[in-house]
């Protein structure tokens, strides 16, 4: 699976996202469950997806899932299409 | 010491040191035992502690402690001693107040509301039944493995809930003194990282199970010893962190998943699990299943109930 459909299922898993819901431009504020608890089983999830582990400052700043993106590119991670 | 709760008084401590106006909330199964133990008497829970009340003493399990914080932290000025009558929820050590409304369950944190002294009177739970007893110990077990495994678990904290683990491992599942302790030290401990999935799943089933399955006595304690050793052998599965945390700190694994599953109740798991469908939308959104160590992901439902608990061997 590339990236980009990982990144995907990983975050409508986290944030128990309905089908269509989903956007690569989400932002943290359109999102119910992006809580304090959803930032944690986010930092969670890419530790058991990505291999990397978030810092509490690089968890604290997403604040939307191009944050995500421009975290896991500088570790590698290529999202083009 | 990462993990710190109130001072602990004994029984003549506390007679001496409580002056003034005393209010004692007692669970009805120890009231008698009581009454001919300490000089005040017994009020109502249900009564709202009178304004000219200077001390609040709760006696109970960790449902009437929690409610006794909630009623402290209406009076500030108002002394709380706690002593529970059952170990397990170790609430008497934590400054998280879990009060069920309406069939949910209202979870907060206020460190203004530990009391200001904890009573340990062991005796009291001798009369507990013994399923009941097991049952406390799944409580304590559940706090101590989740918050050892929490992504929010400090390495000072998990070098301290390991200690707390190696020491349950010898314990009977039935009464110990050292229980109380433990279960205090493991609530505290679990209250500065968080707890997992088991806990999501007691909080969110607790009211319907007891609305659909009176007759099960359905309550916090015996869903945490249901669901311990299910929910960690999905997070074994699903992720390498499980066994990776237990070797680093030094856990015997096997000895692990023999306690987990000495407290694992077949019957009530399959009984558990119609209703884990109805609810598991809600478990999900949980805060407590959001903390859990791995990612719990929607498709887990459908693996707690492939699950052979009961038939699968003990690694």
């Amino acid at each position: 699976m590339e990236n980009r459909e990982k990144l995907k299922k990983l975050v409508e898993d986290v944030f128990l996202l309905q089908p269509g819901e989903f956007r690569f431009d989400l932002r943290r504020e359109e999102v119910e469950t992006w809580d304090s608890f959803g930032v944690v089983s986010l930092a969670v999830g890419i530790q058991e997806v990505f291999g990397h582990h978030l810092t509490p400052a690089e968890a604290g700043g997403i604040k939307s899932i191009g944050d995500v993106i421009d975290i896991l590119s500088t570790k590698g991670f290529n999202f083009d299409h | 010491m990462t993990i710190e709760f109130p001072p602990i008084w004994s029984l003549d401590q506390l007679r001496e040191r409580a002056t003034g106006r005393v209010v004692v909330w007692a669970t009805p199964s120890v009231r008698e035992r009581l009454a001919t133990h300490l000089p005040w008497p017994i009020a109502e829970t249900t009564q709202a502690v009178p304004d000219t009340a200077e001390w609040l003493v709760t006696v109970g399990g960790g449902g009437l402690i929690d409610e006794a914080k909630a009623a402290r932290e209406r009076r500030p000025g108002l002394k709380l001693v706690a002593i529970p009558s059952i170990w397990g929820s170790g609430a008497e050590a934590s400054p998280i107040i879990v009060l069920s409304c309406a069939g949910r369950k209202d979870i907060r944190v206020n460190p203004a509301a530990l009391p200001d002294a904890i009573v340990y009177w062991p005796e009291l739970a001798k009369s507990v039944p013994p399923e009941q007893q097991r049952a406390a110990c799944g409580d304590c077990w559940a706090h101590a493995l989740e918050g050892f495994l929490s992504p929010l678990a400090s390495p000072e904290l998990r070098n301290e809930l390991s200690q707390v683990i190696r020491r349950l491992l010898t314990l009977p599942l039935s009464f110990d003194p050292q229980w109380f302790e433990l279960s205090a030290l493991a609530c505290a401990g679990q209250s500065q990282a968080g707890v997992g999935l088991v806990h999501g799943v007691a909080h969110t089933l607790e009211a319907p199970l007891r609305r659909q399955q009176p007759e099960r006595k359905w309550h916090h304690a015996r869903l945490c010893s249901t669901f311990l050793e299910p929910v960690m052998r999905l997070n074994q599965a699903a992720s390498g962190k499980w066994s990776h945390l237990l070797a680093e700190y030094g856990l015997p694994e096997n000895e692990i998943w023999i306690s987990l599953r000495a407290l694992f109740e077949p019957d009530f798991y399959r009984n558990a699990l119609p209703v884990l469908r109805q609810e598991w939308r809600a478990v999900l959104r949980d805060p407590c299943s959001r903390t859990n160590s791995v990612l719990v992901r929607p498709d887990w439902l459908e693996r707690f109930e492939n699950l052979p608990c009961h038939e699968q061997p003990v690694n």
